[in-house]
């Protein structure tokens, strides 16, 4: 539903003289996310003003990073007909190895946030290798990695987490610049980029052909297994950023941080109007996917609904928000 | 046989969206009899085939089986009806046994509603012997020829009192040795008294196995005879009709010096290995039967499919082997026959598909040049004459014609020294057809080596400067222009490609 309203236009062109109801409903169902994270803020803002403050608003990005970034990847996998499911426990490993490196050494804290992010990348690395080149299914490999990793992540800690990080470890995450939180930085950042580099490089390009026909893009003289490999690998290191950002936070690193953290970012990439068959879906898309899981789940708590009727809520909306997408499609194609 | 035809089609006519593809048409068979339907690639063959087994609704027009009408056209009332029809491209459930295959839909259950797998696989076996098949109906279905899954097709079809069987193609796919096990069933159901209608490419089987021979060309049928007064020789005229000089005018040959030489390529784990030149400016075309491994030379000389051993030689500069960019980097631009599976990425624009192979051409260390690529895919696809709606417009939404101008569109935003294509104008109607035929000249003249791979004789020998007849993985037989413009050309360029070695074309084939 998020496809950008390009899409849209085309569609409602072939209607030629006829610009009519029909052309503007397709219109507005496919941007009706936009539409609906407008509206759940509209109605948490007259239902408690304390919604719409700028600290709350501040409150709300400052959550939505390190989803973000993970959101971001998986984006990109599943734009390749992929999923990675191993993103929740690459988070936790990137966590341990930076606070185990920094425990006791805070001047080599940045040293260990990069080593984190890089061992972050190299899981991801070994998803795509497998997939790439060994032709594992991704739901497979990036399952067993799920499994690795968080193994690893425990045995570091030896079964336990890690606490007494140097007290310059919080800055990484607490750091402002002009206003914003470092993390809320690197998530706009990461949204940008990612946005410019899907619509105007070859890169973002061929991440839909192999997504889209991967046949056709051999063809085409993509090389669709190197293409592959990237997107896990960049999915690996964003989850480690991820990881990094979450335990400055708290100034410790757990074994289960980041646990199901997977689930929550196809979420978004699938409210988003994504297709899991790849080739379809928008870096746009994923952000109001994000956007709209993290200011429900805002306004929820602020309206003080019990987080088990959150669960039921967001998991309603999964499905409603794919159901519409199928429906606007169909419409759209007759 | 007196008795009333069991298939009659009156005046059926279909067309989509303006286009006929089948002008009123009508025919009959008689029970116990086999009709071959003859026609080339979009004459209307499979329309009829769809219209009759109810997957298609005519405009107008009837069909009755055994006197009663199909009214509604869905394929259950014409199988209620007793049609039957076995497609070209099978769909069996390779990992279940033979005699679930048959029964799949419509099992036999015991009391207490549980699968009776001993009366099915009893039932097959009955069905096998039938047909005289030496095979276990325990047997997974993976572990059977294609012939013998045709032919298993062909039973779970008859088992429920077909009295029509449509066969589209059926031994397309199926080698030589095996084709006369086809043949028995079919002797067999024609015992029976079951009418059938047969479609194929192969002349000789036409005689083999058909009482009578109706043709299609351009959604008309054009000939009907019964077997004894239809020689593969009329046959094949009445397929092509003589409109073949508007579409293919003389042209005056301007070859330059060698292009492409294909030396001693190596494609399965051993010879035979194909070797042929093509210079500038030429049309090669190859001929030879649907596996004849025609496409497989194609895919390996461009690098998509793993050749062994050999050498491509573009201007004489070696090209590496196994690898598409580097063919790509070289000039060599590929067409593919299967043009959604392989050619194109339907849900992205004419403008993202239009410059994915030469993508390289519009960016600066991966950084697309907008305007650059707009420009470039804008002319390109003036070029070939694309009728869009912008683009934007994703290819998904174009005509089968259109699309395939895209394909060869993408390849022209750059100059290239090479352009292979396969089957370039399968569903392609005639109009867009004319149009390709005159975009693969034009390239031609402008010095490209042009090599295409084409089952429709009329482009074969229309198009090609030189043709090649490929069988079995191997370059069995060349016509020159001269060879060409005899009007035996056509039967020459069909015994090569079959392996039938009576008269002069053998001396050419060895």
């Amino acid at each position: 539903m998020a496809q950008g309203s390009d899409a849209a236009v085309l569609k409602a062109d072939k209607g030629e003289s006829r610009f009519d109801r029909t052309s503007m409903i397709n219109l507005l169902l496919r941007n009706l996310m936009v539409l609906v994270v407008l509206g759940v803020a509209v109605y948490f803002s007259i239902a408690r003003p304390q919604f719409a403050t700028l600290p709350n608003m501040r409150t709300i990005l400052i959550a939505a990073a390190p989803f973000a970034l993970i959101a971001l990847g998986q984006t990109l996998v599943i734009l390749t007909g992929g999923i990675d499911l191993s993103v929740g426990s690459v988070v936790a490993l990137s966590a341990m190895t930076g606070a185990a490196l920094s425990v006791g050494h805070p001047e080599r804290m940045w040293l260990a946030a990069g080593i984190a992010v890089i061992v972050g990348l190299l899981a991801g690395l070994v998803n795509g290798l497998v997939v790439a080149y060994v032709n594992v299914p991704p739901f497979v490999a990036t399952l067993g990695m799920l499994s690795v990793a968080s193994g690893l992540a425990y045995a570091i800690g030896k079964g336990a987490p890690i606490n007494g990080l140097p007290r310059e470890w919080a800055t990484i995450a607490s750091t402002k610049v002009l206003t914003l939180q470092a993390p809320v930085l690197v998530m706009i950042a990461g949204f940008l980029i990612l946005a410019i580099v899907m619509t105007r490089t070859s890169f973002g390009m061929r991440i839909y052909a192999v997504g889209g026909n991967r046949t056709a893009a051999e063809v085409a003289g993509v090389n669709a297994r190197r293409i592959l490999t990237s997107v896990y690998a960049i999915s690996g290191a964003l989850a480690g950023m991820s990881g990094v950002i979450l335990s400055s936070r708290v100034i410790s690193a757990a074994p289960y941080l980041g646990k199901g953290y997977e689930l929550n970012a196809i979420a978004a990439v699938v409210i988003g109007g994504a297709s899991l068959n790849g080739g379809r879906g928008t870096i746009w898309g994923t952000l109001l996917g994000l956007l709209l899981i993290q200011t429900l789940n805002n306004g929820l708590d602020i309206l003080v609904v019990p987080s088990y009727w959150q669960t039921v809520i967001s998991g309603t909306l999964i499905v409603s928000a794919v159901a519409v997408d199928m429906l606007a499609t169909r419409r759209s194609n007759k | 046989m007196v008795e009333a035809p069991a298939l009659v089609v009156t005046d059926v006519q279909k067309s989509y969206g303006g286009v006929v593809v089948l002008h009123p048409t009508s025919f009959s068979v008689a029970a116990g009899h086999v009709t071959a339907l003859a026609g080339e690639n979009g004459a209307g063959k499979s329309t009829v085939l769809k219209i009759i087994s109810g997957q298609v609704r005519p405009d107008q027009g009837l069909v009755s089986i055994n006197g009663e009408p199909l009214t509604s056209s869905d394929p259950k009332s014409a199988r209620r009806l007793g049609v039957a029809i076995v497609p070209q491209e099978l769909a069996p459930y390779p990992d279940l046994t033979v005699y679930e295959n048959i029964f799949v839909g419509r099992e036999i259950r015991s009391r207490f509603g549980m699968l009776d797998r001993s009366a099915m696989a009893k039932q097959a076996r009955e069905m096998l012997d039938v047909f005289q098949l030496d095979i276990d109906p325990r047997w997974r279905m993976s572990r059977l020829s294609v012939a013998l899954t045709q032919i298993v097709e062909i039973a779970k079809a008859t088992t429920w009192g077909a009295r029509v069987l449509l066969l589209d193609e059926p031994t397309s796919a199926i080698p030589d040795h095996e084709v006369g096990r086809l043949y028995d069933v079919i002797r067999q159901l024609r015992e029976q008294g079951v009418a059938m209608i047969y479609t194929t490419h192969r002349m000789a089987e036409i005689q083999e196995v058909a009482d009578s021979v109706i043709v299609l060309r351009d959604g008309k049928l054009v000939f009907e005879s019964g077997i004894e007064g239809a020689s593969e020789s009329t046959i094949v005229k009445a397929m092509v009709g003589r409109d073949m000089d508007a579409l293919f005018p003389d042209q005056a040959m301007s070859t330059g010096p060698v292009r492409l030489q294909v030396q001693e390529l190596q494609i399965g784990k051993t010879c035979p290995c194909v070797s042929f030149e093509v210079k500038q400016g030429e049309i090669l075309g190859i001929g030879g039967l649907v596996g004849a491994g025609r496409t497989e030379i194609m895919e390996a000389m461009f690098g998509v499919r793993r050749s062994s051993s050999g050498t491509i030689l573009l201007d004489g500069q070696p090209v590496r082997r196994n690898h598409a960019d580097s063919a790509i980097r070289s000039g060599v631009s590929f067409v593919p026959e299967d043009r959604k599976g392989a050619g194109l990425v339907l849900e992205r624009s004419v403008l993202d598909n239009g410059s994915l192979p030469h993508l390289r051409t519009f960016t600066i260390a991966g950084w697309i040049r907008m305007f650059a690529r707009r420009a470039a895919v804008d002319k390109a696809t003036k070029s070939v004459n694309l009728k869009s709606r912008g683009l934007g417009q994703s290819v998904g939404t174009l005509s089968g014609g259109n699309q395939q101008k895209v394909v060869v569109a993408r390849w022209l935003t750059r100059e290239g020294r090479v352009l292979l294509l396969d089957e370039p104008t399968r569903g392609v109607d005639v109009g867009a057809r004319g149009e390709i035929y005159t975009i693969i000249r034009d390239l031609a003249a402008s010095g490209l080596a042009v090599v295409f791979i084409s089952s429709d004789m009329t482009e074969l020998i229309g198009l090609s400067h030189r043709v090649l007849v490929a069988r079995a993985g191997e370059i069995v037989g060349e016509l020159d222009r001269a060879a060409l413009d005899r009007p035996d050309a056509q039967e020459q360029i069909f015994r090569l490609a079959s392996g039938q070695t009576h008269d002069e074309s053998k001396a050419e084939a060895s």
